[in-house]
């Protein structure tokens, strides 16, 4: 039997979607987390990702031999590349993910290597609000303000002039500051690309990307702030437009290092050019997150999950994604308090063509939107049989929800 | 259309897909007096969380609908005497070794029933909605039962996890 070490986030979505599906594939699994569990002495390792070196040392004391590591969630990627590198598994290498996880490494592993990308600057943490004007002037109006290390638009602003890029940078500096990050970290300025989202997921076999996915956002977001809501797959685009997107993925991801396991590629078709030219603008070494991946649908009840574990182990991955138009609509924060409820939940999930609705901010917590913002509400899904049926499903099932905040 | 058309067309668009992708299945048989009778088959895992929702689901599609009562291969009474005494078993280990240290976390585990050597329980309090939750019951609660109670076919989280308002390790975006 196959033996799986898993790194799950005491935060994450989707420690249940893993473990159900190393289950269905009959691994074996030793857990490594740094969720203080209860039960956990015996059966999980306790790991700190902030301390690389020591965790990697209590994984190799007590993991006993496995086939493969996989990262369940953004904060364990790091930590499983070290892992694998000591155990001579099969993985990328740190370096390749940390630069995957930072956007200003990304955007000169991109210039270097040529990767369609949108122009920008990237702004030391002691710029002068004069160097930033600039900057924001040098890749032109509008621009987007990013925070380098914070993931899903937290910390992503749009400014359509130069007081704007100053108060969107002031802004970020507070969510950089609130979520614990350096204080010397940079900033990226980015010339804002207007045009039609869409996302890649992919599998990566020695630099070969075998894709699993392909989502639309036909709600493509604008700005100023950058909610990812409506995804919808598969992708209307027309397939040359698809191929160049999945070549660029293919690069872009080559240019980090990164050359196994899952990604997630974010491209907009540049509406700026005839030739809606697919533009990178961020990637990532791991599957599409929150609960997006329970919209797809694998030949045989095969999920997105078990393809990465497989993948991980080496196997041979072949998705056949079901050809049937399925979505997910992320349902955003959209005022800050307390979460009181939510009312209407059964007459959204009664909307024909909606399979599933889950809200996964538990009432009493407090939520910002973005771009402080750190989760989402909750997740619609559908199927249908066009695509409109399925934007229409879960645009109809949002309105029946009554958010209660205070 | 007659109400188990109806109720099952709402399953067909609604849960169903879910269902058969987690390994179970779920038909309409009968509506009895406002009662609709569904027969599950397969994982009872697959169907069994989604109960309060298949309920509230068919209740607003098919307003003469106004319960729901699952019959199937699990959802038969055990047989006399065994199921009891496993239950009985399963619920001591519960109470003596789990229950004691989950409530560090604010969380408890019920028992919902044993049925054919299926073992259902439900976590509430702080495991209730918690992103680890089932990180706790596959490599915590799953082997220190099937150490204790060898018989045991297969452990369920019946939990409506949504519905956690308190939930000791709450999920982030990515």
């Amino acid at each position: 039997m196959a033996r799986v070490l898993l790194l799950v986030p005491a935060r994450t979505y989707r420690a249940t979607d893993f473990l159900v599906a190393a289950g269905r594939l009959g691994l074996d699994v030793v857990v490594g987390s740094d969720g203080a569990l209860p039960l956990d002495r015996r059966l999980v390792i306790r790991v700190d990702p902030g301390d690389l070196e020591a965790s990697v040392d209590r994984l190799l004391a007590r993991s006993g031999p496995v086939d493969a590591v996989v990262a369940v969630d953004t904060p364990m990627l790091v930590l499983a590349a070290a892992v694998a590198a000591r155990m001579g598994l099969t993985h990328n290498r740190v370096e390749a993910v940390r630069a995957a996880a930072d956007k200003a490494t990304q955007r000169r592993r991109w210039a270097a290597a040529g990767v369609a990308q949108p122009a920008f600057r990237i702004l030391p943490a002691d710029a002068s609000i004069g160097a930033l004007k600039k900057a924001a002037a040098q890749v032109g109006f509008p621009c987007v303000v990013k925070a380098v290390s914070l993931s899903g638009s937290q910390g992503v602003l749009r400014a359509d002039d130069k007081r704007g890029a100053a108060a969107a940078s002031a802004r970020i500096r507070q969510v950089l500051g609130v979520a614990g990050r350096p204080a010397d970290e940079p900033l990226l300025v980015e010339a804002y690309v207007p045009g039609w989202e869409l996302s890649v997921d992919g599998l990566l076999t020695d630099g070969d990307l075998t894709v699993t996915t392909i989502f639309d956002k036909p709600d493509t977001p604008e700005g100023p702030t950058f909610e990812e809501t409506l995804l919808v797959t598969p992708s209307r685009m027309a397939k040359p437009i698809l191929s160049e997107a999945l070549r660029a993925a293919e690069r872009a991801a080559g240019a980090l290092g990164l050359r196994y396991g899952p990604i997630h590629a974010e491209l907009r078709l540049d509406a700026r050019n005839h030739r809606r030219q697919p533009t990178m603008l961020e990637l990532a070494a791991r599957s599409i997150g929150g609960l997006c991946s329970r919209a797809l649908s694998f030949l045989d009840g095969v999920s997105l999950e078990q393809l990465v574990l497989a993948n991980a182990l080496g196997r041979q991955v072949t998705p056949h994604r079901l050809a049937r138009p399925a979505g997910v609509l992320m349902l955003p924060v959209e005022r800050a308090g307390v979460l009181q409820a939510v009312h209407g939940t059964a007459q959204a999930a009664a909307v024909a063509g909606i399979t599933g609705l889950s809200i996964t901010t538990p009432v009493g917590q407090t939520v910002h939107p973005l771009p402080e913002g750190d989760r989402y509400l909750g997740f619609l899904f559908a199927e249908g049989a066009t695509h409109q049926e399925v934007e229409e499903a879960l645009h109809t099932a949002r309105r029946r929800l009554r958010v209660i905040t205070r | 259309m007659d109400l188990v058309d109806r109720a099952m067309a709402t399953l067909r668009r609604s849960v169903l897909p879910s269902v058969i992708a987690r390994g179970g299945t779920v038909r309409v048989i009968a509506v009895e007096e406002g009662t609709a009778i569904l027969e599950v088959r397969g994982s009872p895992g697959a169907v069994l969380p989604l109960a309060s929702r298949i309920q509230e689901l068919l209740g607003a599609a098919v307003p003469e609908i106004t319960g729901v009562q699952f019959v199937g291969p699990h959802a038969e009474p055990p047989p006399a005497g065994r199921g009891e005494r496993l239950a009985d078993r399963v619920r001591d280990v519960l109470d003596a070794e789990i229950n004691p240290v989950i409530a560090a976390h604010g969380g408890r585990v019920t028992l919902v029933e044993v049925d054919q050597g299926w073992v259902r329980i439900r976590l509430e309090g702080g495991c209730q909605g918690c992103s680890l939750a089932e990180v706790t019951v596959r490599q915590g609660i799953e082997p220190l039962l099937r150490a204790r109670v060898p018989e045991m076919v297969g452990l369920a989280d019946v939990t409506d996890h949504a519905a956690g308002t308190t939930p000791f390790f709450s999920a982030e975006k990515r």
